[in-house]
């Protein structure tokens, strides 16, 4: 930090205080960015919080009878709002940690190994860089009823075929694959930095001890790649609370029977659609930002326990 | 428990660090392996360990045959340079840890654990984190740790290096204090001469993987095998003339009156290095013998230090403060029986009396 202060200042003492000319060329570099941000990400969000208060807000004249709670009111009342939320949650509780443990064995294994560690990280590393448009079409002919593959070997087995895409109990099931299987590279390499950052003289230290691979692997791996499990954990829950892109592109609807309804889908029906109504969307949204950041908070919280 | 090695060998591709070193380590004895940088002595901890796979040779505890064994096998203690004190677990917990793995009942590891933080004195920390140590208090921790599984051998990898210099004097002695409480067989390694000899029973002086000398700590000082080791210990590094060896005499290259130093077993011409203690060389008043000048003086405590010009080479001598010449004085100067040897100055073997 300190090396490249004085780069810059050309040989000044680097604790000279900014000049205003200095002021300007900061405002020049940051504007663009600053911009972007304030019009697509801040705007929006001031926008939608007022929006989720006004009652009977019309987006066209905008004009709107009053403030109020009304929206909110509607929102946590209404069933499929709900039963979104519902299905939402489950998808959170099944996809994340099922994820999350694969992901640690794979990179334990992935970090102890020397051999076809090319193939290896190409592997994991495919969902990254495939567009999950393409994979889903993948997902949908390896779960298609007719001449799919599963349902090809199923019934070489002589069984009969399920299915998988049409039924509700068996689309959520793929839908979670589906999820599962996205998540995986992402995880697997933040888990692979924190697996790296540990000092390899600590293994030795437990093995001197006597302790065996899963000894080790409980008592040191685990809980020095906490910090990083907590993030993963949190970053991943976040981004399955706003599930909607994997469902839409396995069915093109919420689910074979609108069984795979999530919070998302309901904004995004709420402020499309032939009647749009855009102040239980800005409530609803808000709802789910305040999961969210419920989420965010406890994040901090396991960051800061498990710094050692 | 005696340590036996035999012929033993590590080589990495082209380089080979330990060199065929043999040595038995005495039972209860505390060890140091001293050398520069690149010298093995941390490839021998390691291979004692069994952290590290030997390349040839054989290593014996007592009469049990550990070459191929593993570390946890070997019942070894090991203390890293760094400690490596697991940053999640409280003081107790990194003591703990071996009981733990070895599943000892918690109330009995827990008990063991408390009984050896206080042989380290480190009972008042019980539950801080690594983190909330200072360096000192965590070299305790961990040589608790080493010592709480009652290993037969106790291993510490430059144990004080990581130390300022004030702790470094305080943990040393309680390395020793530790080690005579103990009684565990303890080798440790090291690149300061001065922390070898002040605590150790014996030291083995190794140089580019080779074994310059093993021995007691005083018999290192006052008797070196060669060349390398009389240059090694001893703070003044001893006093270097390469000259010629003639009839009882030494003559010094850059300088032009020869030095009678008695009868050696060399023959007459050969070109050798005379070495000299700086506490054995005797400063009097101008006599006609070997006259030098006096080029610097320092007084250091109750001796003084004066650098001596003997033609282009310099020798130090420890004179008492009363009897100290002045700076540009001319001395006689000649030598004590102890703290002078002869050396082949291309081998660095030593020639004896």
């Amino acid at each position: 930090m300190n090396k490249k202060t004085k780069r810059y200042n050309g040989g000044r003492d680097p604790d000279e205080k900014f000049e205003a000319s200095m002021i300007g060329k900061i405002a020049l570099f940051l504007g663009p960015f600053m911009l972007g941000i304030v019009i697509f990400t801040i705007y929006p969000f001031i926008n939608a919080f007022l929006m989720s208060f006004k009652e009977n807000f019309s987006i066209l004249r905008n004009t709107f009878s009053g403030w109020g709670l009304a929206n909110y009111r509607k929102v946590l009342n209404d069933p499929i709002f709900l039963s979104g939320l519902k299905t939402t949650i489950k998808y959170v509780v099944i996809v994340v940690p099922i994820s999350l443990i694969i992901s640690i064995v794979i990179a334990v294994l992935l970090n102890n190994t020397r051999r076809f560690k090319a193939i290896l990280q190409t592997a994991y590393f495919m969902p990254l860089v495939t567009s999950t448009a393409a994979i889903s079409l993948v997902f949908r002919f390896i779960f298609a009823n007719e001449g799919g593959l599963i349902n090809k070997i199923i019934t070489t087995l002589g069984q009969t075929q399920i299915n998988f895409l049409g039924t509700n109990r068996w689309s959520e099931f793929v839908l979670y694959i589906f999820g599962i299987w996205n998540i995986l590279p992402f995880t697997i390499i933040l888990l692979l930095a924190g697996l790296q950052n540990i000092d390899p003289q600590y293994y030795t230290a437990a093995k001197v001890d006597g302790a065996k691979t899963l000894d080790i692997f409980t008592n040191i791996t685990v809980p020095l790649l906490s910090p990083t499990i907590a993030l993963v954990a949190i970053v991943n829950s976040i981004s399955a609370f706003k599930v909607f892109d994997y469902v839409f592109q396995l069915y093109n609807k919420p689910g074979p029977g609108y069984n795979l309804y999530t919070i998302i889908y309901y904004i995004y029906e709420k402020f499309g659609g032939t009647k749009p109504q855009y102040g239980y969307a800005a409530a609803a949204s808000i709802v789910l930002f305040f999961i969210i950041a419920v989420f965010t908070l406890l994040q901090r919280v396991l960051q800061k326990k498990t710094n050692y | 428990m005696e340590v036996r090695i035999e012929d033993l060998v590590k080589r990495f591709d082209d380089v080979i660090a330990v060199n065929k070193v043999n040595a038995t380590f005495e039972s209860g004895k505390l060890i140091a392996l001293l050398g520069p940088s690149g010298c093995g002595k941390s490839t021998m901890l390691n291979m004692l360990s069994g952290i590290m796979p030997v390349t040839e040779g054989k290593i014996y505890f007592d009469d049990r045959d550990v070459t191929m064994l593993s570390p946890d096998k070997r019942e070894v203690g090991l203390v890293f340079q760094n400690y490596a004190l697991y940053p999640h677990m409280s003081v107790l917990e990194n003591i703990c840890f071996p009981l733990k793995i070895k599943r000892v009942p918690k109330a009995e590891r827990i008990e063991k654990a408390k009984e050896y933080a206080r042989m380290v004195h480190i009972d008042d920390y019980l539950d801080r984190l690594p983190k909330e140590l200072s360096g000192g208090q965590q070299q305790r921790v961990a040589i608790a740790r080493a010592l709480v599984k009652q290993p037969k051998l106790l291993l510490l990898d430059e144990p004080l290096s990581n130390l300022d210099a004030k702790l470094r004097v305080e943990m040393r002695e309680e390395i020793r204090r530790i080690q005579r409480e103990s009684g565990v067989t303890t080798v440790f390694v090291t690149h300061d001469q001065e922390e070898a000899t002040s605590i150790s029973d014996y030291i083995m002086l190794m140089k580019l993987g080779v074994k310059q000398q093993f021995a007691k700590t005083r018999n290192l000082y006052n008797d070196p095998a060669n060349l390398f080791v009389a240059d090694f210990i001893g703070n003044p590094t001893i006093n270097q003339l390469h000259g010629i060896y003639e009839k009882g005499n030494f003559r010094p290259d850059a300088y032009e009156n020869a030095i009678p130093i008695g009868r050696y077993q060399i023959e007459d011409g050969s070109r050798v290095v005379f070495a000299s203690r700086p506490e054995s060389v005797i400063v009097e008043k101008k006599n006609g013998k070997t006259v030098m000048e006096v080029e610097e003086t320092y007084v250091s405590g109750k001796d003084t230090l004066c650098v001596l010009k003997a033609g282009d080479g310099r020798l130090r001598a420890y004179v008492d403060n009363d009897s100290a010449p002045q700076e540009k004085d001319l001395v006689s100067v000649s030598f004590r029986d102890r703290g002078v040897f002869v050396f082949n100055e291309e081998s660095g073997e030593r020639y004896y009396e």
